[in-house]
């Protein structure tokens, strides 16, 4: 069995091409269901979004699969795959790991430790669990991959900090008022910046939005755009100063709207509540020397671009820290992928051991017949249990052979020792295990005689 | 037996410290757990000290002080485990283990001298350690208040902006800290009145130090003006807008005064306190 990558991402093909190859918009359970169907991947997990659609795969022939699967992602989303072929990347085995890993950190993404992805990659597994695509192999893989994002969340700061001008206010907002819920923000100028920071303050569920702006008419179309805001004559600008802890300015005006000793006389009768500030307006509407003031807190868009550049880089730092989690979870993934090799051949054994077991039952059977069923009973299951007992240790060797000479000289040896020839897929053997518990076919035992 | 609450409360430290640089959560919850060991381990050194002199041990300067870092790590338990918040566990250990050292490496078995008796005296000295112990607190808080809004003001935010709470919850807890400490000092301080006057003309007139006990003497002329320092800030934060980095400066400022009278003082100046 191998593992295999095949996809595209914003690392190898342009947005107009991604945007063409979109899983999620045709139906991530149809896609998973018309893979199945052409029968080259054993098991199959869609990551579909804006930036990458990646088809993970297991499979018996990497080479024959890896063409089949080109040439469905082409049939599915109806692009021609000599269009395709130059932006594809496929990766086999542990390198699929590695890469769903660092996909999974956040490692891959366009906005280095983004978040979102790890609920993404989540979401694309639980489909194909649901469309019965995903099986043993990929289960793992894709369970590896969420303690990863975990690990890289938690144990390093890949994720930390805020790396847009928008996100950034209202972390600083955040961490000047703690919870916003109850807090009040004023918008002064009713221009399509001010409107934008409007609506991005009201999803944060603050209490209250004003927008005031020199021309009531356009303060008032604004408020009614954003819904749920009210707006403010510029005569009131004071009293509504007064009254915001957040104050966002985005006028057009050439010279500062706002003094020093304008917001100096404003923080009087606010009893030195705090007052934050965001200037987004470009020349500058409030005073820099405002930022003086105590309890005043004025940050401009350069402020704010320059922490998003900090956090960038302190995430940049991040990179190796996250880079060993992944080399780590690789190799742990990797001893358990390479120790299934050896399952076929466990699978060929245990049926071995059963066929004799109820082939000597049968053969006894005449003489059986004569005791009473829960006497039967008791002889089946002893045969079973003595068969049980003499698998256990050889089962759990071969289990934890962890490198693949050592899979095939142990197999070779099984083979000849036991005479196993006819090896069934260790899929089917796999799902037999799994609903069976363990247990192969049973001989046929009366019910009720157990104790 | 004695340094063992001090070797869980540096341990801790240790914890903290690493937990805070750090930010792992596993170091977190053992830092935490190890404070609880310590806190427990000391409680039963104060258990048995009980035990042994037949009262709780307050009445001496070391084992007062003992009593009053029990207080403190048990209140601080308290904050971290009802905010959630662990950032300050950092900033207050350092404390417990410079004050725990004096009574870990000098424990002298407490004798309680005859004229320290009656259930005000109780009331007096408890209620001063557990308003000394939120005074700490509040410093603490507060000099984690300064130190993020700093960062914020200077527009550079770095490491304490990634582990401290915000401003406001900041300063909520330092004005909830001041009251619950202001309440319980001046509960103290009258209740210490009421039985400097009973002893005086009773059971205490033959010793000279309750006789000392006026407001000449060095250790309650300072309390009174921890008292005076703790009200203003009180007054200031609700009356004329001393909120905020003030108020954390203030109460930075009254903790000194306190820590300075609890420890130097009592041991060298006061001569109506040197039990």
């Amino acid at each position: 069995m191998q593992l295999l990558l095949v996809g595209i991402s914003h690392r190898t093909a342009p947005v107009e091409l991604r945007e063409r190859i979109d899983f999620q918009a045709r139906g991530l359970t149809d896609a998973l269901r018309a893979l199945a169907q052409r029968g080259s991947a054993r098991e199959a997990v869609v990551v579909s979004t804006c930036n990458r659609a990646e088809l993970y795969v297991a499979c018996d022939e990497a080479t024959a699969t890896r063409q089949d699967l080109v040439r469905f992602v082409s049939d599915f989303n109806g692009v021609a795959s000599g269009e395709l072929t130059p932006h594809v990347y496929d990766v086999t085995d542990l390198e699929v790991a590695r890469h769903l890993f660092r996909v999974a950190a956040g490692l891959d993404s366009l906005v280095m430790g983004e978040p979102q992805i790890l609920g993404q990659v989540k979401d694309a597994h639980t489909i194909a669990s649901d469309a019965h695509t995903s099986g043993p192999v990929l289960n793992r893989l894709f369970h590896s991959s969420f303690a990863v994002g975990k690990r890289v969340r938690t144990e390093t700061g890949l994720g930390s900090g805020a790396v847009s001008v928008s996100y950034a206010a209202v972390a600083l907002a955040r961490k000047i008022f703690g919870d916003l819920s109850g807090r009040s923000v004023a918008v002064i100028g009713a221009g399509e910046m001010g409107k934008l920071t409007a609506l991005h303050m009201k999803s944060q569920a603050v209490k209250h939005v004003t927008i005031v702006s020199r021309t009531m008419a356009h303060a008032a179309r604004t408020a009614e755009a954003i819904g749920g805001a009210s707006a403010a004559p510029w005569e009131e600008l004071d009293n509504v100063l007064a009254a915001s802890d957040i104050v966002i300015t985005a006028t057009g005006a050439a010279a500062p709207i706002l003094t020093s000793a304008h917001i100096e006389a404003v923080m009087r009768p606010r009893r030195n509540r705090p007052l934050f500030i965001i200037d987004i307006a470009m020349p500058r509407d409030v005073e820099a020397a405002a930022g003086e003031i105590e309890q005043v807190f004025l940050y401009n868009i350069d402020d704010l671009q320059a922490t998003v550049r900090e956090n960038l880089a302190r995430r940049a730092s991040e990179v190796a820290r996250a880079e060993t989690i992944v080399n780590e979870e690789v190799e742990r993934f990797g001893s358990w992928f390479r120790s299934r090799g050896a399952i076929p051949t466990v699978v060929a054994l245990r049926e071995r051991f059963e066929a004799i077991r109820r082939a000597e039952l049968e053969r006894l059977d005449f003489k059986l017949s004569s005791l009473p069923p829960e006497a039967r009973a008791r002889v089946d299951e002893i045969t079973h249990l003595i068969v049980e007992k003499l698998l256990l240790t050889p089962t759990e060797q071969l289990k934890a052979l962890d490198n693949s000479e050592a899979v095939s000289a142990y197999t070779e040896a099984m083979n000849r020792l036991f005479a196993l020839t006819n090896q069934p897929g260790d899929e089917q053997a796999e799902r037999g295990r799994q609903t069976k518990g363990g247990r192969v076919e049973p001989f046929k035992r009366p019910t009720g005689g157990r104790r | 037996m004695n340094l063992v609450p001090l070797v869980l409360y540096a341990a801790a430290l240790v914890a903290y410290a690493w937990h805070f640089a750090q930010r792992n959560p596993v170091l977190g919850r053992s830092a935490t757990t190890l404070l609880v060991a310590a806190a427990l381990a000391h409680t039963f050194v104060i258990g048995m000290q009980t035990m042994e002199v037949g009262h709780v041990p307050v009445a001496g300067a070391t084992s007062a002080i003992s009593t009053f870092v029990w207080l403190l790590a048990l209140s601080y338990l308290y904050v971290e485990m009802t905010t959630d918040e662990r950032a300050m566990g950092v900033f207050i250990l350092p404390l417990l283990v410079a004050l725990q050292a004096i009574p870990g490496f000098r424990p002298g078995i407490e004798d309680r001298a005859p004229v320290l008796q009656g259930p005000l005296f109780g009331v007096h000295v408890s209620s001063l350690l557990f308003a000394y112990a939120s005074f700490a607190l509040a410093c603490v808080i507060g000099i984690t208040y300064v130190l993020l809004f700093k960062e914020i003001k200077a527009k550079h935010l770095g490491f304490f902006y990634a582990r401290l709470p915000s401003l406001q919850v900041l300063d909520r807890m330092n004005q909830r800290a001041i009251v619950i400490g202001w309440i319980f000092l001046t509960i103290g301080i009258i209740v210490g009145g009421i039985w400097a006057a009973q002893a005086r003309g009773g059971y205490g007139a033959g010793d000279p130090r309750v006789q000392a006990m006026s407001l000449e003497d060095p250790k309650i002329f300072v309390a009174l003006l921890c008292w005076f320092v703790y009200s203003f800030e009180l007054f200031a934060a609700r009356r004329i807008g001393w909120g905020g980095r003030r108020a954390a400066y203030l109460s930075a400022v009254g903790f000194v005064i306190v820590l300075f009278n609890f420890v130097p003082i009592t041991y060298f100046f006061s001569k109506s306190h040197n039990f």
